[in-house]
């Protein structure tokens, strides 16, 4: 396959007994977004590490741009970019300096670092901030810098390990436009978040549960899933006051297979064999006479919970 | 081919600019050399000089005074107060207002005319062996002085019978700073340069910098060389100053060619500055480097030479002391500065410190593991 840019066989990583990544494989195409999810301490930063060729897998092997990342460390270094999670940039550098360095780091000077410089600049918007240390910026033009860093030797993949930690929802919103825009020039993305809004702007995504890759696919085929809609249920969106109350109440009816609070509403996957009716009856019945219900597709929320209750029902039997 | 020192200027402009930026790093890498050197200077300065004395002149006489003026005169004594008996001689010994107490009997003038055998008394505080030492022989020499004085006067020959011309080489004044002076600047810079690069790489590490300077195409040599230079220059500059404090404040001059003093410490820093490299390639964190930095530090101090002559050390001790730069560094600058000893004159201790410093850098580039965990 010409296209693939990132393939994992069995990708393993042990730390001592601790087995940090267990037999992981997937394969990312050129230009794709993937996205990449789990809880923490699930071990996607250990599977980016490795695919940067910054740790050794234990077992398996994986490839980018068809090297090997283990035994041709050198060869990938100029494929990929790499954003670590707790970034990193030098705090008693000014962004200028930053940029400067990192486009040496790889080699430029001169003209062609001038030149590249300048497009990073435009590219992030940080020409306000050129003389302004790295220490002083907030944390949305933080990682805007460094991702200007991660991208000077213009690389064809670029792994991002949360990216947007900690910072608040505009620049949230604006961090991942610029992504999109790396992606529209042909970089393929690896993304880990622990957002599900960020994993539904993916064009895929995988999600590693307890060091196991547990599902990864395109979010609406993933969505389609028949475990994630099981033949004869539904899913409910109910929209009313006392969430919490009301969801107490709902779990204890026969037909309710689960029920999880989402923002104002809950959201419900309910046997065909369950009226609507018998749902307000029970919670007109605990004080909330109101309700909106109708049905709603499933979001990829959903789709970890139910893959994960799933694997866990089945390492159960 | 591959350039080996890939990413080599990158590293050196990154280094500057965090070095310089960093007041603290730099004001602990400058200021505690500059105080270490001041004190340790003075504080082995064992030259004793003016001593606290005590006196009991009990025969008030010309010439009782005028042999607690040939006391002073050497410079060992200083009277600091009278008493009025013996006990309270001792008891001003003891109660440590005087090291030394000086008791001239009632008779003795009397004893001195009459050609008779005239005793002054002295009580030394042992406690401090140098200083009673010092005390004692300045004593001697003061009392063996008059009695040739005298004897000569008896006899009429107006020569002595028999004299050592001494003619002490090198250091003529036997002061004991241009003997430690070197040793402390020898020991003060490994102090300051060890820990600083020490530090470098552990603090990348903990910063989560390092693992960006790993997915880079950056090169081992480059990374160290790189890290190595902007506190090769620092260090350069600190030992100048303190070759300045050496040769102004304590008033040691260079007899050497002072070129030849800087070929000398340049050689020892890169040795000092490779070996706290080495220790950061193997540190997790800076407690971690700064233990490791006190393992090496500390053998410096006890087995370099630097204050206990290693001629008189056990076999071991003197074994430990020839694996140290500091070592051969001191011995190194103790002949340029004191002896005024050319490079060519000591070229195996030269060798031996290039051959260390090169040990040790390329050591440093081949334990660095360019992964994490
Ligand atoms: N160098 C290491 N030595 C030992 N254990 C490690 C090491 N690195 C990671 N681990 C362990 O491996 C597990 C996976 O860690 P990893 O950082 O990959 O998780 P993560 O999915 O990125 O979590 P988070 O969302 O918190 O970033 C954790 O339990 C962690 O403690
Ligand atoms: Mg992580």
């Amino acid at each position: 396959m010409p296209d693939t840019m990132i393939q994992c066989e069995n990708l393993t990583k042990r730390f001592g007994h601790f087995t940090a990544v267990d037999h992981v494989s997937f394969s990312v195409a050129k230009g794709d977004i993937f996205g990449f999810l789990g809880p923490n301490g699930s071990g996607k930063s250990t599977v980016i590490r490795m695919l940067c060729g910054l740790l050794e897998p234990s077992e398996g092997r994986a490839t980018i741009g068809g090297f090997d990342v283990a035994k041709e460390t050198d060869r990938i270094k100029s494929l990929i970019g790499y954003m670590s999670q707790k970034f990193s940039l030098y705090d008693e550098l000014t962004v200028h300096e930053n940029l400067q360095f990192y486009g040496r780091l790889y080699g430029l000077s001169g003209a062609a670092l001038k030149k590249r410089y300048d497009e990073l600049i435009a590219l992030t918007h940080l020409e306000p901030y050129l003389t302004r240390r790295a220490s002083l910026l907030s944390g949305g033009w933080r990682q805007r810098l460094a991702m200007a860093c991660s991208l000077v030797h213009q690389p064809q993949v670029l792994f991002l390990d949360e990216p947007t930690a900690g910072i608040d929802p505009v620049a949230r919103r604006e961090l991942w436009d610029l992504l999109f825009e790396f992606s529209s020039n042909g970089i393929t993305l690896f993304v880990t978040t622990h957002y599900m809004d960020e994993a539904e702007r993916c064009s895929h995504v995988g999600y590693i549960y307890l060091s196991k890759l547990v599902v990864c696919g395109e979010p609406d085929a993933l969505k389609r899933l028949p475990s994630v809609n099981p033949p004869g249920t539904r899913r409910l969106d109910v929209t009313c006051e006392h969430v919490t109350t009301g969801l107490k109440a709902v779990r204890k009816l026969e037909g309710v297979q689960a029920a999880t609070v989402f923002g104002q509403s809950m959201h419900l996957l309910v046997s065909d064999a369950l009226p609507e009716q018998a749902l307000r009856d029970e919670l007109a019945r605990v004080g909330i006479p109101q309700a909106d219900v109708r049905p709603i597709a499933p979001s990829l929320e959903d789709v970890f919970v139910a893959l994960t209750n799933e694997r866990e029902n089945g390492a159960a039997k | 081919m591959k350039n080996p020192f890939r990413g080599f200027s990158a590293i050196l402009y990154k280094e500057f600019l965090v070095v310089l930026r960093d007041p603290l790093t730099l004001f602990f890498m400058l200021f505690p050399p500059l105080i270490e050197m001041i004190a340790f200077g003075y504080a082995l300065d064992n030259d004793v000089k003016h001593m606290a004395t005590v006196v009991l002149d009990e025969d008030r006489t010309v010439e009782s005074r005028q042999i607690i003026e040939r006391f002073v005169n050497t410079d060992t004594f200083r009277v600091v107060g009278e008493v009025r008996s013996v006990g309270e001689l001792a008891a001003e010994i003891r109660r440590g207002h005087a090291y030394v107490g000086l008791q001239i009997p009632p008779n003795f003038t009397r004893d001195l005319r009459a050609g008779r055998n005239a005793r002054v008394q002295m009580l030394i505080d042992g406690s401090s062996s140098t200083i009673a030492g010092s005390a004692l022989n300045t004593a001697v020499g003061v009392a063996f002085r008059e009695s040739v004085v005298t004897l000569l006067g008896e006899t009429g020959r107006r020569d002595l019978p028999f004299e050592i011309r001494p003619q002490i080489l090198y250091n003529p004044a036997m002061r004991s700073p241009n003997f430690f002076v070197p040793g402390v600047i020898g020991v003060v810079l490994q102090i300051a340069t060890t820990f600083a690069t020490a530090m470098s790489l552990v603090r990348e590490r903990e910063r989560g910098t390092l693992e960006q300077l790993l997915v880079s195409p950056l090169s081992r040599w480059g990374l160290m060389l790189g890290k190595l230079i902007p506190y090769l220059c620092i260090a350069l500059f600190m030992a100048t100053g303190l070759y300045a404090i050496m040769h102004w404040l304590f008033d040691v001059p260079i007899a050497g060619s002072f070129p030849a003093l800087m070929v000398a410490t340049f050689v020892y820093i890169f040795c000092l500055l490779s070996l706290g490299l080495l220790i950061s390639t193997r540190a997790q964190n800076q407690m971690q480097a700064l233990q490791m930095s006190m393992i090496f530090i500390m053998p410096s101090v006890f087995f370099s030479g630097f204050i206990f002559p290693r001629e008189t050390m056990p076999a071991i001790f003197w074994w430990v002391g020839a694996c140290l730069p500091t070592t051969y560094f001191i011995e190194l600058a103790r002949a340029i500065i004191l002896r005024g000893a050319t490079l060519a004159d000591f070229w195996t201790h030269l060798v031996t410190l290039v051959g260390m410093g090169a040990g040790l850098f390329a050591l440093c580039v081949f334990r660095f593991r360019q992964k994490i965990g």
